[in-house]
């Protein structure tokens, strides 16, 4: 182990261990410790969620094309866009855990079922869909060095492997429903007219798709880089980044018709105020322009589709990184401008209500950023230690 | 990769033709999941139990004289933490800049969105037309704090210990507090309401079986009653003058009508 290698370890065990104390001090004290309140009680952590979810998206789409669409020069990929798909639900897991209020009765939504509630069916696609990526990555777990001992590995692992297209056809429909239901979670609240639009479902099933090729491809590009072989075939970086491209077409159109149609060509009044609200006391203009729309938006597509582009590997890692940011930053903008924009709901004057706030404290921060690295620091020892990349091993 | 693989395009026709067909079972079944839900819709999540009442409070803004004994009372009788409200005053003023005293409890909306987000049936409509909360069943995750159009909902963001200060002066706790990581809110004193129908008493006529902030009102404006009763006085000045609820336009139909205050435009 290289000492880079081993400092970068290191620095992922220091910040899980900043969480675990983060974590620990939200559980003796309450939420009390985050800077939500009553009427900004979400913030960080579920952009956290939102985001971890999406950036696993290229699981269930690659899944979907190597197993359904035999398509199978992708499967080189499948099992790394798995496990990063499994890195992120169980991070989103992991932040749920500490927002909610109980986690004891993290249960309850699996009993009590409320099947009107988006969130009820946002639950139940999470933790099925979590189960389904749970045993396609058994199958790349069996195969390491480490059940060779076991006899009977390679006859489960072969068993769990032939139902791998029932487990794609899962998964393409479980992630079909909840990743766009997340953006349906703030599309369907009648009372926020920033969010209340039927756009928002598409926008986020889009813009994940966006993101989690992008995410593949970024981890499997750097994996390349950093190793100094390719871990899978040049070409198959280059068709991974076209189908970014297209997903990040398909997102921007999209998004300059939902600009349009709600703010350009018709107004709304409270939209209109909630708006000029924001543009004037926060930088949400320029996060949406700047970063969601152009760096994140029109540059990463335009680097994946350009051959001459993407097929230089420090600008595709460069359009992957601005891409993924680009969908952090819609999840962290949608999240947060429906809820510091005030409810004029009292009949007298608009603007009774002065714009809220929301500051993340250092507990809320350090288990964010311990979630992060849990997920990084699982994805450095997967690679190292486990069959992500099955034709590496083959070539060798 | 074998040189077959390289030969074949990215995508083929029929390769994307499965592609679209799984996409398209897969969007067909979501849809198969959700009609038959869908379709029972007339409220969405339904109400549990059916009941000849409808309890329904009137606030005049005009009789207000901004006191806040209401906000006091509910404190004391509810036991609510001393950094929150489930009844809120703000002096508020009319278009044409004429100062009033608007007062909020929560409104028991007929068509409550915080019910239908609710993942876990912890927060529901019963008959009578009260959204009350099951404190065993909430898991704290806020989705109705963020889909309530009034700012009505509050939650615990911490355990409490604390002394209620508006105890004994504005009234005795009836009801026991909330464990930390639940929300809460407003229940029109459901407590009283539920134990005085069962002692013959009727809510908004009997001190015992009217809501706290209803009975300490100096000035009467707050009154309590039985929507469905035409002889309660609540249904009379429903009838006879003019009233508004809030954010109307959102279809969440509140169960809180307010008697405009002087000078102020209603549509």
């Amino acid at each position: 182990m290289s000492t880079a290698l081993k400092a970068w370890i290191g620095g992922l065990v220091a910040l899980v261990l900043v969480g675990l104390v983060s974590g620990i001090v939200v559980f003796a004290k309450g939420l009390v410790v985050t800077g939500l309140t009553d009427r900004v009680p979400w913030g960080l952590w579920i952009a956290l969620d939102l985001s971890s979810i999406s950036l696993g998206a290229g699981a269930f789409i690659l899944s979907a094309i190597v197993y359904l669409l035999n398509l199978r020069q992708f499967e080189s990929v499948a099992r790394v866009a798995v496990l990063i798909g499994f890195l992120g639900y169980s991070s989103a897991m992991l932040a749920l855990a500490l927002d909610i209020g109980r986690p004891d009765r993290f249960w309850h939504p699996l009993v009590y079922w409320n099947v009107h509630s988006v969130l009820w069916e946002v639950t139940m696609c999470v933790v099925l869909y979590f189960t389904v990526l749970a045993l396609e990555l058994s199958t790349v777990l069996l195969e390491s060095p480490f059940f060779e001992r076991w006899a009977a590995a390679p006859r489960v692992a072969h068993t769990l492997h032939q139902f791998t297209p029932v487990l794609a056809v899962a998964g393409l429909l479980l992630s079909l429903l909840h990743q766009s239901s997340l953006g349906a979670t703030y599309g369907v609240v009648a009372a926020r007219p920033l969010w209340y639009k039927p756009s928002l479902p598409v926008l986020f099933i889009l813009s994940a798709a966006a993101g989690g090729v992008s995410m593949t491809t970024f981890a499997t590009l750097l994996v390349s880089m950093l190793q100094r072989r390719w871990v899978v075939g040049r070409e198959v970086i280059n068709r991974l980044a076209i189908l970014a491209g297209s997903a990040m077409a398909a997102y921007l159109y999209l998004k300059l018709w939902d600009w349009a149609a709600t703010t350009y060509y018709s107004n709304i009044p409270a939209r209109e105020v909630g708006l000029s609200l924001l543009l004037q006391t926060t930088p949400y203009g320029e996060t949406f322009w700047w970063i969601e729309v152009l760096l994140g938006g029109i540059v990463p597509m335009i680097i994946f589709l350009w051959p001459r582009m993407r097929e230089n590997d420090y600008m595709l890692l460069l359009g992957c990184a601005l891409a993924i940011t680009g969908v952090v930053m819609l999840r962290w903008n949608v999240t947060i401008s429906g809820l510091v924009v005030p409810q004029d709901w009292s009949p007298g004057v608009a603007f009774l209500f002065p714009r809220l706030s929301y500051h993340p404290t250092l507990p809320e921060i350090g288990a964010f950023l311990g979630i992060i690295a849990y997920a990084l620091l699982a994805f450095t020892l997967a690679v190292r230690y486990l069959p992500v990349y099955p034709m590496v091993r083959e070539t060798e | 990769m074998s040189d077959k693989d390289k030969a074949s395009p990215v995508i083929n026709r029929r390769k994307f033709l499965e592609l679209l067909g799984a996409a398209g079972f897969s969007t067909a079944v979501a849809a198969a999941l959700t009609v038959p839900f869908a379709g029972r819709k007339a409220r969405a999540s339904g109400r549990e139990g059916e009941s000849e009442h409808h309890w329904v409070m009137v606030i005049d803004l005009s009789l207000c004289i901004g006191c806040q004994y209401c906000v006091y009372a509910c404190q004391a009788v509810n036991d609510v933490a001393t950094d929150m409200r489930w009844n809120v005053y703000l002096l508020d003023q009319t278009e044409t800049g004429k100062p009033f005293h608007m007062t909020r409890p929560c409104l028991h909306c007929q068509n409550p969105p915080c019910a239908d987000v609710c993942p876990v049936h912890a927060t529901y409509q019963r008959g009578d037309g009260l959204v009350v909360m099951d404190y065993e069943r909430c898991i704290g995750c806020r989705y109705c704090m963020v889909a309530c159009p009034y700012d009505v909902r509050r939650f615990n963001w911490e355990a409490r210990s604390d002394e209620n200060p508006y105890e004994p002066e504005w009234g005795s706790a009836e009801v026991e507090r909330r464990p930390r990581g639940v929300v809460e809110k407003c229940t029109f004193c459901i407590h009283r309401i539920d134990r005085g129908l069962e002692q013959g008493l009727t809510p908004g006529v009997d001190r015992a079986a009217t809501p706290a902030c209803v009975n300490i009102c100096p000035v009467g404006a707050r009154k309590f009653g039985d929507l469905n009763d035409p002889d309660s006085e609540v249904a009379r000045i429903i009838a006879t003058k003019p009233t508004f609820r809030l954010r109307e336009e959102l279809g969440t139909e509140p169960n809180v009508y307010y008697v405009p205050a002087e000078g102020m435009v209603i549509a």
